[in-house]
């Protein structure tokens, strides 16, 4: 009886209605959507983390002056540039120092119909230590000569074949996502990029027309032994060894660490605006309406109606439209997050990766409590209110 | 089925989908801008043929607007159709860039399924409103 007084009161006033379900989708689009927003910022960064793998990397000092080493390794700008292999033995020979690989960068350049610049990394697998796990998570073959392994955000022709100064590269596998620009480089073997450098040369394209491609680097990963600390050996290499500039991988991503907390607080002071303004809204819009139907609740009481039935009345309504307006505000969050991630990722500039569907169910199974508990607590005010309703009295004001 | 040609709030919430996807293709979400040299990637296609499906799609939006209860039907049919198609458009029917990041994949592809799957689902919903007035009219 109570359900279906609750459906006629709701139907019977439709604006009343769409107003009050239009704040509930508000305070569930805030926390839903935010907090998606906050939990894929977060995984970002965990993947990037997980992802640079080394302690130090160290390129050559010429680099630092020509375009910083974060913009090609973070920030998704292709370049390129070298030094000899010896540093790498240098480096490698310095105390502290348990694991070194070499890495050799190459950007492709922008030509036929689609495509764009991409970054191009070679690495070694007989000593890569940052790569390979990575690779590994889908493709456990060898990397041989002529075959690219390819960021989650490269699209793979259907021939599986990109083509790189005019070199065919066989795509043998796609990397799993990291939301940040390592997602649109493709990696090879030092084989295969010693061939696309040769070939970048041969047509003009490569600014290092003169160097040998077996005999250079581009950036030395290291991996510090236990017991050293990073920051000593880091500057035992930058005084010890000339011409090179090391640096700390967390150094690299602690800009995007700090902008990743800004923008977190600033998502959760939205959050709780409004949340604090819709809820303020919801109150007195309940009180008022209350108000309003006094009469109605008094002839209620007066049929019959006990005092939990009016409370019940009130809640179910309450309940109802809280439960509409929160299950289309986590519909509307989900349509606005989850296919533009790819536009908020770059929009942002920073690491976004969505979470898995479990976890979005589960925060949207929160969201859902959230909105609902609290929906509960601003009408039980109001239900408390109704259930001591006079009906003598009201029926008397009302007359 | 009652000839009445009343104009209702789902009628303009129809129109104003049909009209945001040419509107969104041409402006708010169009395809990747062409190279330097002028020349075009094929993501532009893709836009343009988004632009063409979205014009067809709300000039039968506002046509719509003047056809009869049974003839809307009809209307909304076609348009879940036609959104089928345009949902199809960016990626599987014509392929957009080789970046995931580029703005036809991160922006074109999922506003123009987005503004579709909403055509789709009022133009349904129209349908059923429609069929259950009938049926009460009826009674």
């Amino acid at each position: 009886m109570i359900a279906r007084l609750s459906f006629k009161n709701l139907t019977g006033r439709p604006g009343r209605t769409a107003a009050l379900v239009l704040l509930a989708a508000f305070l569930a689009f805030s926390i839903f959507g935010g907090s998606l927003m906050i939990l894929s910022l977060q995984r970002g960064l965990d993947g990037l983390e997980a992802r640079l793998g080394a302690d130090i990397i160290v390129v050559p000092s010429s680099a630092r002056s020509k375009f910083n080493v974060n913009d090609l390794l973070l920030q998704g700008n292709p370049g390129y540039f070298y030094m000899n292999k010896s540093y790498a033995d240098q480096v490698a020979a310095r105390e502290g120092v348990e694991q070194v690989s070499c890495q050799l960068y190459l950007a492709s350049v922008s030509a036929g119909c689609c495509s764009v610049p991409v970054q191009i990394i070679g690495f070694d697998p007989a000593t890569d230590f940052t790569i390979l796990p990575w690779a590994r998570e889908t493709y456990r073959e060898e990397i041989g000569r002529g075959d690219i392994l390819v960021g989650s955000d490269v699209n793979v022709p259907q021939d599986g074949i990109l083509r790189f100064y005019n070199v065919d590269c066989r795509v043998v596998a796609q990397l799993s996502k990291t939301g940040s620009s390592l997602d649109t480089a493709v990696y090879g073997n030092q084989q295969t990029i010693q061939a696309l450098i040769a070939a970048s040369q041969e047509r003009g394209l490569n600014q290092y027309n003169q160097i040998e491609t077996d005999k250079v680097v581009s950036a030395v990963l290291i991996k510090v032994k236990n017991g050293y600390d990073v920051e000593d050996v880091k500057d035992d290499i930058n005084i010890h060894v000339r011409k090179v500039v090391a640096v700390r991988a967390s150094h690299m991503i602690s800009g995007i660490a700090d902008s990743l907390a800004g923008m977190s607080r600033l998502i959760t002071l939205f959050i709780a605006a409004v949340w604090a303004l819709c809820l303020a809204v919801m109150a007195v819009a309940f009180a008022m309406i209350m108000n309003e139907r006094k009469k109605e609740f008094a002839v209620l009481r007066v049929l019959g109606a006990s005092r939990g039935r009016l409370a019940g009345l009130v809640m179910s309504e309450a309940a109802a439209v809280n439960l509409l307006g929160a299950l289309a505000g986590i519909a509307l969050a989900l349509l606005a997050v989850l296919p533009f991630s790819a536009a908020i990722e770059k929009g942002l500039g920073l690491p976004f990766v969505i979470p898995d569907a479990g976890r979005v169910l589960l925060l949207a199974a929160a969201a859902l409590g959230a909105c609902l508990a609290a929906g509960a607590a601003v009408s039980a005010l109001s239900a408390v209110r109704v259930s001591r309703v006079d009906p003598s009295l009201m029926i008397r004001e009302e007359n | 089925m009652k000839k009445s040609k009343k104009i209702t709030a789902m009628d303009i919430v129809l129109l104003a989908l049909c009209l945001l996807l040419p509107l969104g293709a041409a402006w708010i979400f169009p395809a990747c801008g062409a190279h330097e040299d002028g020349s075009v990637m094929a993501c532009h296609w893709a836009g343009r043929a988004v632009l063409g499906a979205g014009a067809a799609m709300g000039a039968l939006a506002v046509l719509r607007l003047f056809l009869s209860s049974g003839a809307k039907l009809g209307a909304d049919a076609a348009l879940i159709l036609f959104a089928g198609y345009g949902e199809m458009l960016p990626g599987t029917l014509i392929s957009l860039c080789m970046m995931s990041t580029m703005r036809c994949h991160a922006l074109m592809k999922p506003a123009v399924i987005v503004v579709c799957a909403l055509i789709q689902l009022a133009a349904a919903a129209d349908i059923l409103l429609r069929i259950r007035r009938e049926r009460a009219e009826k009674r």
